[in-house]
């Protein structure tokens, strides 16, 4: 192969992807294979969403698509066609959402590398559970990792989140 | 001095990095991009140990994107770098020693076009024996790897006449404790953007715990001034040791000056695995003896640490271990011996814990035993042999004096009151058991190494209390320690403050963020410049409003006439005073060190934790469960509650990883787990779903030394604790770490444990 083959391979055909990002419509030309996480952290720059193993094992890059959690180093540009995701940016409006809240009050991150992709489950977890048990607690969030805080303040936020909601 | 009295719901507060950290917005240095960057990719030797007998990048250079391709001829200054002494290549030339030895890199237009100019390199190598094992590597007829031979270094300290000692002894334990090596698992991995500016200077936005550090070595590499280089350091994604030493910024900095243009390098998890720091793996024996009464009278230790390729702080964290080897107990016959050896394996440095966490685990493991043997309650047994205030240090240097070892020993005893062995479960084959250990861990580099410490406080014309510190934020909460203590200091509002902080053209030389210096250091620097800056605040406010000086103070958003009333708010009397000279106070000094120190790198503050750990062990898997962690630590006033809390549960679970899961294998000079599928840490289902901190605040009269820093203590003494509770539970001595299933399952039935049936 010489080089100018080998360069073509290097640039696959594109397809046309349409998809929501947090409200607002966005067309581009991608590679069908090129990864969800790239294509929002290179391409459109919505930086919050982190990446940290792209083998599915840490959440980092946790996002909603199309109202189901995933992670979005496994999720490929065709199987984001025409989805509506949400992201990190786009979980407040002018005010905080209340998962960010509690995180912030009870220390639930450090480095906060780990946080976009936590509030993101978290998130999902209250969504369609407003009082779940530690178990239901542990078992959500077991697929996305944090070094820092021993999991402690981040146990301590989704409790306030969870009493918060019960005072409403 | 207001710390002092914490009210820790005051302490409670949101961390000012926090805002931009749940919401996204915060921009850390690899999420960072610039117009016409380009993209770097590292060539890493695949050979653990070879000679390299050619490198040719002819092929890649015509692959089209590819920009640049730099090779050890493109090195202009000095080809090594290491924060002790440079032993490393930046880029090999003729041989490598560990399969993260980069030969080459490559900028590019895309990562996939850099990734594909990395498979055109080609490489011949003539492998070389690979040495794995330090025993293997002292012998006389190994290859030697460095010039100097395979022994990196060698530390020693003895006192009184250990075998004469153990004549005296009624019991005597010895064991031999071997410890992993630990990956540091940052969630952001190594990375960031280096920029050739317009004037020829370089800008390097990559995060590092000691910037002035980097912009040290870098300039040695680059042969350029260190003043034409500024390194931005923070936010960091995580770092707990593991982005001291330098990792992509050579490679990333010769590219940009190589093509002109900003260069991004963002290890994946993989690259990060290969080539970064992990902490020392450790075989540790310690022969310990007691008199009848269970006295300790003599302690034999003899450590070798795997330090792999290269030096980078593996003197250092060795004398670490050395030092803490006699932990916080007195002993009248003391003899250690360490050596750290240079083998083909992946690179050892600083972690957390600093060899502390290894020697602590040999030493509590030995307690325990003797305690046994001497058939007295293990804590009744720590306590007969500890520290007391006034006690000399672990190696007989002057410390500042503390009651830590027996506030903490104190307060982990009332908590064990509380607890019982009853087995929670119905499970029959399911045990549990309880273990408490203690540990002792200095702050600071120590004596006999350049540690210098400051700050810088000045009044901006925009009316802020501007703060500057040379330190980084890699997520430990250095910004809240800031904002605390410039907000008890002076009185004044969130909004008055404006903190200055990793980045080397704008901060005062402080040291570096690591050995749990920095929130001790930013006390201390405060605390000598806070008198004289708020004279001056206060004596500008009293030219301005001609009130007089004595009736004003400092407080929220400005100058309050006799406590009750603002007078002139910060802005105003900024703007009034335009063309005053600026007010600007600095500090400089030394981190405390022992008087009368005799062995290189010991300490003279300390800070002490004490672990109670409850664990259930399921007899027909071998699954260990840990159902409580609760720390107390001393280590003086808490400055930022949710960081001090964060900080010990944060690294009590790194340590439980630490204990039952973590090991970066090795198998003939190459890594077995490369990523977080097969190198696992503790999910949320690994912890317990509560952890107590008790944090011991007091300090003894007169200390001046304020609080000590807590970014390593919560992680030393956990897996004793961990490994007691297991034979707590099951009867089983473990004293390899991480506890293996396999060995404890064959314990168990060995010795017929069928308690099920
Ligand atoms: S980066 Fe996607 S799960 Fe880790
Ligand atoms: S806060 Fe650092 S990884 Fe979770």
């Amino acid at each position: 192969m010489d080089m100018k083959e080998q360069a073509e391979v290097m640039t696959p055909p594109k397809m046309e992807l349409s998809l929501t990002i947090n409200g607002a419509n966005y067309e581009l030309q991608v590679p069908p294979t090129k990864r969800l996480v790239t294509i929002l952290r290179e391409e459109l720059n919505f930086t919050g969403t982190k990446i940290s193993c792209e083998v599915g094992r840490c959440g980092a890059c946790a996002v909603q698509m199309n109202n189901q959690l995933v992670n979005s180093c496994l999720v490929m540009a065709y199987q984001a066609n025409h989805a509506s995701i949400i992201t990190i940016e786009g979980l407040s409006g002018e005010e905080l959402d209340p998962i960010q809240r509690v995180f912030l009050e009870e220390g639930g991150f450090q480095c906060g590398y780990c946080t976009p992709g936590m509030m993101m489950a978290v998130h999902a977890l209250l969504a369609t559970n407003q009082a779940p048990s530690e178990e239901q607690i542990q078992e959500a969030l077991s697929g996305n990792l944090c070094r820092c805080t021993g999991y402690g303040g981040i146990i301590r936020a989704v409790q306030k989140a969870i009493s918060n909601n019960n005072q409403k | 001095m207001p710390i002092q009295t914490s009210s820790l719901d005051k302490k409670k507060k949101i961390r000012p990095d926090g805002p931009g950290k749940v919401t996204g917005e915060l921009k850390y240095l690899t999420d960072l991009s610039f117009p016409g960057m380009l993209y770097g990719k590292i060539l890493r030797s695949t050979e653990p140990h070879a000679e390299i007998q050619s490198i040719s990048t002819e092929l890649a250079k015509q692959l089209p994107g590819v920009r640049a391709i730099v090779t050890y001829e493109d090195v202009p200054g000095l080809n090594g770098f290491g924060l002790i002494f440079p032993d490393q290549p930046v880029l090999c030339e003729d041989r490598v020693r560990y399969v993260g030895d980069a030969i080459a890199a490559v900028a590019a237009d895309t990562i996939e076009i850099a990734d594909e100019a990395l498979q055109l390199i080609q490489v011949v190598y003539k492998k070389l024996p690979v040495i794995i094992e330090p025993e293997k590597a002292l012998h006389p007829n190994a290859p030697k790897l460095h010039p100097d031979g395979n022994l990196l270094h060698r530390a020693h300290y003895s006192k009184g006449d250990v075998e004469k000692g153990f004549e005296l002894c009624t019991h005597i334990v010895e064991g031999t404790y071997e410890l992993p090596r630990q990956m540091h698992a940052y969630m952001e991995t190594e990375g960031g953007v280096i920029v050739p500016e317009v004037d020829g200077n370089l800008t390097v936005y990559v995060g590092t715990q000691h910037g002035f550090k980097d912009r040290y070595q870098l300039a040695r590499i680059l042969n350029m001034n260190e003043s034409d280089i500024r390194i931005v350091s923070s936010p960091m994604g995580g770092s707990f040791g593991g982005k001291d030493e330098l990792n992509v910024q050579p490679y990333g900095a010769l590219l940009a000056l190589a093509t002109n243009c900003p260069v991004k390098i963002h290890n994946t998890r993989r690259e990060s695995v290969r080539a970064g720091l992990k902490r020392h793996p450790m075989k540790i024996t310690m022969k310990t003896g007691v008199d009848d009464t269970g006295n300790i009278i003599s302690h034999k230790v003899k450590i070798v640490a795997d330090t792999g390729a290269y030096a980078t702080l593996g003197p250092a964290v060795l004398d670490f271990a050395v030092e803490h080897a006699p932990g916080p107990y007195i002993i009248p016959n003391i003899e250690i011996e360490g050596v750290s050896v240079f083998t083909n394996n992946g690179v050892a440095g600083e972690f957390r814990g600093f060899g502390g966490n290894q020697v602590t685990f040999a030493l509590e493991g030995q307690m325990d035993r003797l305690a046994e043997r001497l058939q007295m309650d293990p804590i009744e047994f720590r306590e007969k042999n500890l520290r007391q205030v006034n006690s000399p240090g672990p190696l007989g240097q002057k410390v500042a004096p503390t009651s830590g070892a027996k506030d903490v020993l104190e307060a982990i005893k009332q908590k064990l009151t509380n607890i019982t062995n009853e087995n929670d479960s119905l499970e029959k084959w399911k045990v549990t058991g309880t273990g408490v250990a203690i540990s002792i861990h200095g702050g600071g580099l120590g004596a006999g190494r350049m540690d210098p410490a400051g700050g810088r406080l000045s009044f901006t014309s925009e009316g802020k209390i501007e703060v500057a510190f040379g330190f980084e934020e890699c997520g430990q909460g250095l910004l809240a320690v800031i904002e605390t203590l410039i907000m008890e200091e002076f009185h004044c509002m969130e909004d008055d403050i404006h903190i200055v902080i990793g980045d080397t053209d704008s901060v005062p030389v402080s040291g570096s963020s690591t050995a749990s210096r920095a929130t001790s250091m930013v006390w201390n620097s405060i605390q000598r410049m806070k008198d004289t800056f708020r004279s001056k605040i206060l004596e500008r406010a009293t030219k301005v409003t001609g009130l007089p000086v004595e009736d004003l103070c400092m407080g929220p958003n400005g100058i309050w006439f006799k406590d009750d009333n603002l007078c002139i708010t910060f802005v105003e009397l900024a703007e009034k005073t335009l063309h005053e000279p600026f007010i600007k106070v600095e500090t400089s000094f030394d981190f405390p060190t022992s008087p009368d120190a005799v062995v290189d790198g010991s300490h003279f503050l300390y800070a002490f934790s004490s672990v109670l750990a409850k664990v259930e062990v399921d007899l027909l898997t071998g699954k260990i469960k840990v159902l409580t962690l609760d720390q107390a630590i001393a280590a003086g006033p808490v400055v930022s509650l949710l960081g001090y809390q964060g900080q010990i549960e944060g690294g009590g679970i790194m340590a439980l990883g630490y204990s039952l899961m973590e090991e970066a294998k090795m198998e003939n000079g190459h890594y077995v787990n490369d990523n977080f599928d097969t190198y696992l840490i503790p999910t949320i289902q690994d912890v317990p779903f509560v952890m107590n901190v008790e944090a011991i605040e007091k300090l003894q009269d007169g200390d001046i030394y304020g609080p000590r820093g807590v970014g390593e203590i919560g992680t030393i003494a956990v897996a004793p604790a961990i490994v007691k509770a297991i034979h707590d539970a099951t009867g089983c001595w473990i004293s390899k770490l991480p506890v293996s299933r396999e060995v404890l399952l064959e314990h168990l039935s060995s010795r017929g444990e069928k308690r099920w049936i």
